[in-house]
């Protein structure tokens, strides 16, 4: 079990890197697990557009997005997706936006 | 619940286990096996050849990763239920009863440490299917709930959701009709487009969820291929998903009820081919053992993509200028597409004629080793790290060919190979057939 530390709290990830529990997501959260998992340093307007898309679609119907939304929403090309996230959106996008991992061959 | 508390439940749940459960797998363990399974579990001569053939021992050095260890483990508890002496006297003969401890022990050697990949098998000196009887273990954890959460969480979303990723109708639909315009521009015409639910057409081409949801690109390269070769297809709005986790979980019934959704959508679009799009155990699960799950043949032509690009180009259908892919490219063998597959000489006629530079890897073929990414393990949080672990000789097979792109024709062993590519620092890309035909089409030759 590995651990991040956010605001004096210890936070646990499961073995793949994703938030134990999606509940402790914050913003802070995520520009940890950025750096931790994903080797961004800094996270830009674009990532931070994603992001919080994804956390709100999660928060409404709790599941991740379809990329298609993720584009329509934030106006970025599909393309440019891959190149934000080098993780992808399911081990990128989603893991920083504290989404539990999905199903699937992900 | 948090992954942890998962976890928890899980072990609890074997520690808790009835004398009923226990009765229900012991039984469903002596049904599944045949005459030909009871003799190959008593012909193990532990001459440990088949040690060097598998990619968790060669990664970890393990005891509890070793095939015959693992065979070894199913054996114990046929003897103690078979064999007379295996009854009276288990420790003389190796036999062992399936309790608590016996179950836990398969829980981690034969969903934690094997992709049944096949290669033990394929080199067992005696030929003895570890993996079938791997499998069979599988089946019977299975019938008692046994199955990881993580792994099991997959094949409930299939059963009730229609797809393994629980992609809503509406949105497939709306993805498919975005590509749509992609398309367009790829081929620089307006009326291109991605059709759905044509009846009475040639082919009815089936996706990996994970596509439309994340990785669109390769379903826009299968289309534009398509597109080029004037080719009459489908997709379908209902039934479309190619991957059946029941075969890696051991789910027998959920595996059927699976594989029957794409048969029925073949009766509903009649099409002529059910092709299948790039998924190793996908391609295993849908041409070889469904029809045993089904109980009964199909009564129509099942193909992998890659037949179907691979006769493009030798009909002439299709025209690829390989200096388009000027990058040195190698070529990864998914087991199940391969090994346990026979989908072998395709794909390499293919990238001979769609890139410049083509390497193998070695060993390849049948011989290949996995990626460490089948079998279930993508799915078994649980086991993720041991999945890194022995994805190191793919990694190193991978390094050892100085090539720039890896192609894959599985999204299973992309997602893998992509896990590999960040860990190991490979620096690759890595791309589906489709997508490297795609980047070397001549559209309107």
């Amino acid at each position: 079990m590995t651990y991040i530390e956010v605001g004096g709290k210890q936070l646990e990830l499961n073995d793949e890197g994703f938030l134990n529990d999606p509940e402790q997501w914050n913003q802070e959260v995520a520009a940890i697990l950025a750096k931790t998992e994903e080797g961004l340093e800094n996270l830009s307007e674009e990532h931070w557009a994603v992001i919080n898309f994804i956390r709100e679609h999660y928060e409404q119907t709790k599941l991740a997005p379809m990329v298609r939304s993720i584009c329509k929403t934030t106006g970025l090309p599909l393309r440019r997706i891959y190149e934000l996230f080098p993780s992808g959106p399911a081990k990128g996008a989603c893991k920083l936006a504290g989404l539990p991992k999905p199903d699937g061959c992900v | 619940m948090s992954e942890d508390t998962r976890k928890d439940s899980y072990e609890e749940r074997i520690s808790g286990l009835t004398s009923a459960e226990f009765a229900k797998a012991l039984q469903t363990f002596c049904d599944k096996i045949d005459i030909g399974d009871a003799a190959q579990l008593n012909s193990c001569v532990h001459c440990g050849l088949c040690a060097d053939t598998c990619h968790y021992y060669l990664a970890g050095g393990e005891s509890e990763a070793l095939p015959a260890y693992k065979l070894n483990l199913v054996s114990a508890v046929f003897k103690n239920q078979h064999t007379r002496l295996g009854r009276i006297a288990p420790a003389l003969t190796g036999a062992q009863a399936l309790d608590a401890d016996m179950i836990s022990r398969w829980v981690d050697s034969l969903y934690g440490r094997c992709s049944l990949c096949g290669r033990c098998a394929l080199n067992c000196t005696l030929g003895i299917n570890i993996s079938r009887l791997i499998r069979l273990a599988r089946t019977t954890l299975a019938s008692v709930g046994l199955v990881p959460p993580e792994l099991q969480s997959t094949v409930s979303t299939a059963v009730d959701k229609g797809n393994n990723m629980g992609i809503p109708r509406q949105e497939w639909l709306d993805t498919l009709q975005w590509l749509d315009e992609e398309l367009q521009q790829e081929v620089s015409d307006p009326a291109a487009h991605l059709p759905i639910d044509q009846s009475d057409i040639r082919l009815f081409y089936t996706v990996n969820p994970r596509e439309p949801k994340f990785f669109p690109l390769s379903l826009l390269a299968t289309a534009k291929i398509f597109y080029a070769a004037g080719e009459s297809w489908t997709f379908s709005s209902d039934y479309y998903d190619v991957t059946n986790y029941g075969l890696f979980s051991g789910d027998d019934q959920a595996s059927g009820v699976i594989s029957a959704r794409l048969r029925d959508s073949m009766h509903k679009l009649h099409a002529n081919t059910l092709v299948l799009g790039e998924c190793g155990h996908g391609y295993n699960a849908n041409r070889w053992e469904a029809p045993e799950w089904l109980a009964g043949a199909y009564g129509f032509e099942v193909k992998s993509i890659l037949e179907i690009i691979a006769d493009y180009i030798r009909q002439g259908r299709i025209k690829l200028d390989p200096s388009r892919n000027q990058k040195r490219v190698t070529l990864h063998d998914p087991c199940n597409l391969v090994r346990l597959g026979g989908i072998i000489e395709q794909q390499r006629f293919i990238l001979k004629r769609a890139v410049s530079d083509f390497v193998e890897m070695y060993p390849n073929r049948e011989q290949n080793f996995c990626c460490g990414g089948g079998g279930g393990q993508l799915s078994m949080t649980r086991f993720a790290k041991r999945r890194i672990e022995s994805g190191r000789i793919k990694a190193d097979q991978i390094r050892a060919t100085g090539a720039k792109i890896v192609v894959a024709p599985c999204h299973n062993c992309i997602d893998q190979l992509s896990e590999l590519n960040k860990e190991y620092k490979l620096g690759v890309e890595i791309k589906t057939v489709s997508e490297i035909v795609a980047d070397a089409i001549i559209i309107g030759h």
